[in-house]
């Protein structure tokens, strides 16, 4: 198996080099989808996300990229925003629709420390998961104002100024974490290559 | 717990250190400097072109990238940023957040509520240049240089309003002296505004940091000089801040 990770194109806001950058430092053999029949030649998928949910969501779809998202039934990893879109909610400038492959919603974090909430913090799990392993008592970073809340998938949490909210999911092939793997060191790296070799 | 960020303030190709935002010293290569703080462990690395606005020049990308390429932590990039698609070449050359000050300030404040909507306030920071006037702070663009007439408390207020993530704040004053951080203008600023406040300007001792920590407990620190004359590593700086400060994590 050549075991392509296809890194999902969309948007203007592209965090992607820095992912690609991250996932081939982990061994990762990456290709960027650029359109929809892009998705038939990867073998897994990481989404990554920067800028708003809504805005997000109308690239997903002006680039024809949801059915093959939704459709997908091989390892998909959601990176903060593009775990967040997982969702079946945002309320981030209005309500918008998700890729609806997970039960939640994407609400502001409603806590007393500054927002956004920016910076490496632990994480703690809470149902072990073969994508944290060996990095269960890392730090990761973090840099988001909103928060995934789901009740049924929940894999890690993390504590910022008192508040608990879902920093990694699981369920099925979906995996999702609120922190950015590509921007927390070695643990970052390791955690991609634990997805690598799912 | 408070972020420990490295800042480069370049004049393409070098990495300079100024004083009093004046008389540049060389200070080596950004890309190296990058490497070797990342490795020192630090939490992030703020990048930026100082004379880009001043000399009214493009922003030099390729620089960017280069310096963005071997870094697995957060980086943020500015100087000259003048448009949304200065913005968006920035996160393309692998630039998590943006810094801007000149334009928002001179030209169009709106920028910072239309880059918000478009990537995210996380990505976007607005730099604060202030210096002091008695009881009150204005703000300077330029590297410095220009005066702008407004208040930096005003400013940092309009800005979060306008939906900035984050504010650099330096200090024309205390820059590159070595003499402590105007620690008055940290404390007014992070009370004022609910998003993260970032403190530049003036660190001259592991002292110097820890008290600005304990008075103002800014959300992070950028430091310069200290890194570039070697006399501490980010290493030092986090080891002693975790035995001298009480930190609330």
């Amino acid at each position: 198996m050549k075991n392509i990770i296809g890194i999902v194109n969309y948007g203007i806001a592209g965090n992607i080099h820095s992912v690609q950058k991250a996932l081939e430092k982990a061994g990762g053999n990456t290709l960027i989808i650029n359109k929809p029949s892009d998705f038939d030649l990867a073998d897994k998928l990481v989404i990554p996300g920067v800028g708003s949910f809504k805005d997000a969501m109308q690239e997903l779809e002006n680039d024809g990229f949801i059915s093959p998202i939704q459709e997908f039934s091989k390892p998909i990893l959601g990176i903060c925003l593009g775990m967040q879109i997982m969702a079946n909610l945002g309320l981030e400038f209005g309500n918008t629709k998700g890729l609806n492959l997970i039960d939640a919603e994407v609400k502001p974090i409603l806590c007393s420390g500054k927002i956004p909430h920016m910076g490496f913090n632990r994480i703690t799990v809470e149902n072990p998961n073969i994508l944290l392993n060996g990095v269960e008592s890392e730090k990761f970073y973090f840099m988001h104002s909103y928060e995934m809340v789901n009740y049924t998938d929940i894999t890690a949490l993390t504590k910022y100024s008192g508040h608990s909210f879902v920093s990694a999911i699981h369920k099925d092939n979906l995996y999702g974490v609120q922190f950015h793997p590509e921007k927390s060191r070695e643990a970052g790296i390791k955690l991609l290559s634990n997805f690598i070799n799912l | 717990m408070t972020r420990i960020i490295a800042k480069l303030d370049v004049k393409p190709p070098y990495v300079v250190k100024p004083v009093h935002f004046e008389g540049l010293r060389k200070m080596g290569d950004p890309s190296e400097l990058a490497k070797k703080y990342y490795n020192q462990g630090a939490d992030e690395l703020f990048y930026i072109d100082i004379v880009s606005s001043l000399y009214q020049r493009e922003i030099l990308f390729d620089d960017i990238e280069k310096v963005a390429n071997e870094l697995f932590i957060p980086f943020a990039a500015g100087g000259g940023v003048k448009s949304i698609d200065d913005f968006s070449k920035m996160f393309h050359m692998g630039a998590d957040k943006v810094v801007i000050n000149t334009y928002a300030i001179q030209k169009d404040p709106s920028i910072i509520d239309k880059v918000a909507k478009i990537f995210g306030s996380q990505a976007v920071v607005v730099n604060i240049e202030a210096k002091r006037w008695q009881k009150h702070w204005e703000c300077y663009t330029d590297c410095g240089r220009i005066q702008s007439q407004k208040d930096v408390s005003e400013w940092a207020s309009e800005v979060e309003q306008r939906g900035a993530g984050e504010i650099l704040l330096q200090s024309v004053d205390a820059d590159g002296r070595c003499r402590g951080f105007d620690i008055e203008l940290a404390s007014k600023i992070v009370n004022l505004v609910n998003i993260p406040v970032v403190v530049s300007s003036g660190a001259g001792s592991l002292e110097d940091i820890k008290i600005l920590i304990e008075v103002a407990n800014p959300s992070g620190v950028a430091i310069a000089s200290l890194l570039h004359y070697d006399r501490v590593t980010v290493q030092e700086i986090k080891k002693y801040l975790n035995n001298n400060v009480a930190m609330s994590i």
